[in-house]
């Protein structure tokens, strides 16, 4: 089993619904960002257009984060080829984020609320338990998807742009879109066969 | 607007750009990340060339240096207590690889210096301990001289960084860190073999070197990199660190030395080996601070024009 996630770039409309819903499950500090949203505007006037490029960690098959940190706390899920950090053992020295192609990875060193005042009710509940000083990142919401449901930002998507499930099994909804579509990886070139896919818009 | 906000408003800025700038490796604790590369640099190149010209201060100060790069690393770290883990992934990460050098290097050093530094010490030069120690140092020392390049090298997320050139020219930094040490030691300390005039022939030799290394990385960069490397050439020669290498690495780190080299006072001139020496390493400082500092990542978009 390897768990892969297909974004449609023709449905997705820029709502930061994902960002959000990653945001409220995660209850990541401020400065960290699971999943965002880059929106890129092309062309000239009149003839211009919008695209969104929804980015989160990419899982890939050959992860050169995994292979650049030193304690072995970026590691990588055997049954599932999850891409996940045990934050117990990292020191926090960074080079997973340099070597990251997709720039998905976040220092944690900020305050964990967001609000001048202090922390809110859900700050104290959900951003005070992840440890200060490591690098974090998206871990396809695994605790969710062990327990039988999708990840947030595709649980949370209104126009079904996400779609999750198994890439190695060819007829699963994500191996079928990648096929018929003709699906695409971002930075192919770096040669770490990421498990995010994404459909032309 | 404090200080946290200003970061946490600057990193909303950078994740908008098309390239967005790393800023972990070489701004605010991520600098003593690029004083532990260059002091550790400067020390295997010390205890190499120490142990070439048979110069006790040389090895003294690779040591000392070393131990100091140590503890910049250590100040680096954002979880620094859990340093010892660092050994665990030897198998793969340079970073690991590096932590094992410097370990390997400290305690041969530890093992192969006291004898010679101290008269009556336990255990005698030359002897089982003295020879292990000489051993673990020189694996350390390799180590250390090749291990900080290839840390950029397997950096895929950064372009620049991510060349083969990246190692050769660490390599070269080090060999010429460590000339000038022994510099600057001849200077304070004396040349009992007058040594100088040699280390001085290694010193411009290496520093063509280099110079070569990086006009070759350079050009790499703009005539077959990708888009990123491009932009941090661009930094560099016309960028947010420009000055740092125009006045640091060039004027400072090579201007100065050479044309007190070329002036032919040294190597009588102690005042100059000094002078040369020092403003060596400032330069190295410089090139390796302006070179993490223009380090930008790879653009997630393939078409990158204007984020919102």
């Amino acid at each position: 089993m390897k768990w892969g996630m297909v974004i449609d770039l023709k449905r997705c409309i820029g709502c930061y619904g994902c960002q959000l819903a990653c945001k409220a499950e995660h209850g990541t500090p401020p400065g960290v960002y699971y999943a965002r949203v880059l929106k890129q505007e092309e062309g000239q006037y009149p003839t211009v257009r919008q695209l969104m490029l929804p980015v989160l960690c990419n899982h890939c098959e050959d992860p050169p984060c995994v292979a650049a940190c030193p304690t072995g706390a970026s590691f990588k899920w055997e049954e599932d080829g999850i891409v996940d950090i045990d934050h117990d053992l990292c020191v926090g020295c960074r080079s997973c984020m340099m070597a990251c192609p997709y720039t998905n990875r976040y220092y944690n060193d900020q305050p964990p609320h967001y609000f001048p005042q202090g922390q809110t009710a859900f700050e104290e509940a959900r951003t005070d338990r992840h440890q200060a000083n490591i690098v974090m990142k998206c871990n396809f919401c695994r605790d969710r998807v062990r327990a039988g449901k999708p990840p947030a930002c595709v649980a949370n998507c209104p126009t079904v742009a996400r779609i999750f499930g198994d890439l190695d099994d060819p007829t699963s909804e994500v191996s079928r879109l990648i096929k018929e579509r003709g699906g695409f990886t971002l930075h192919p070139e770096v040669g770490t066969r990421p498990s995010v896919y994404y459909l032309p818009p | 607007m404090t200080e946290i906000s200003l970061k946490y408003e600057r990193l909303i800025q950078d994740l908008r750009q098309d390239f967005r700038p790393q800023r972990e490796w070489g701004e605010g604790r991520g600098v003593f990340l690029v004083i532990g590369h260059f002091l550790v640099g400067i020390a295997a190149g010390a205890w190499l060339l120490g142990l070439l010209f048979a110069y006790l201060p040389g090895l003294t100060a690779g040591f000392l240096l070393a131990s100091a790069g140590g503890v910049a690393h250590l100040a680096f770290l954002g979880r620094p207590e859990r340093f010892w883990r660092m050994a665990r992934h030897v198998r793969t990460a340079w970073v690991a690889r590096g932590f094992v050098g410097l370990s390997l290097f400290l305690a041969g050093a530890m093992l192969y210096l006291p004898p010679l530094l101290i008269s009556g010490w336990a255990w005698s030069d030359g002897s089982r301990l003295s020879q292990l120690g000489w051993l673990m140092a020189a694996a350390g020392m390799v180590v250390l001289i090749g291990y900080m390049g290839f840390v950029y090298m397997a950096s895929k997320g950064i372009p620049f960084w991510n060349s083969p050139l990246h190692p050769v020219l660490y390599i070269a930094y080090a060999l010429r860190g460590g000339a000038a040490a022994l510099l600057v030691e001849m200077a304070a300390f004396g040349d009992p073999g007058n040594a100088a005039g040699a280390l001085l022939k290694i010193w411009i030799a290496v520093t063509a070197v280099v110079i070569l290394l990086f006009a070759l990385e350079i050009q790499g960069a703009l005539a077959g990199g990708n888009i990123a490397a491009r932009r941090s050439v661009r930094e560099i020669l016309a960028g947010r660190v420009a000055v740092y290498f125009y006045g640091g690495t060039l004027l400072l780190g090579l201007a100065v030395p050479l044309a007190l080299v070329s002036e032919g006072l040294a190597p009588s001139s102690l005042a100059v080996l000094a002078t040369i020496g020092l403003f060596s390493a400032l330069g190295d400082f410089f090139m390796k601070y302006t070179t993490i500092r223009a380090g930008v990542y790879l653009p997630l978009n393939p078409r990158p024009t204007r984020h919102r």
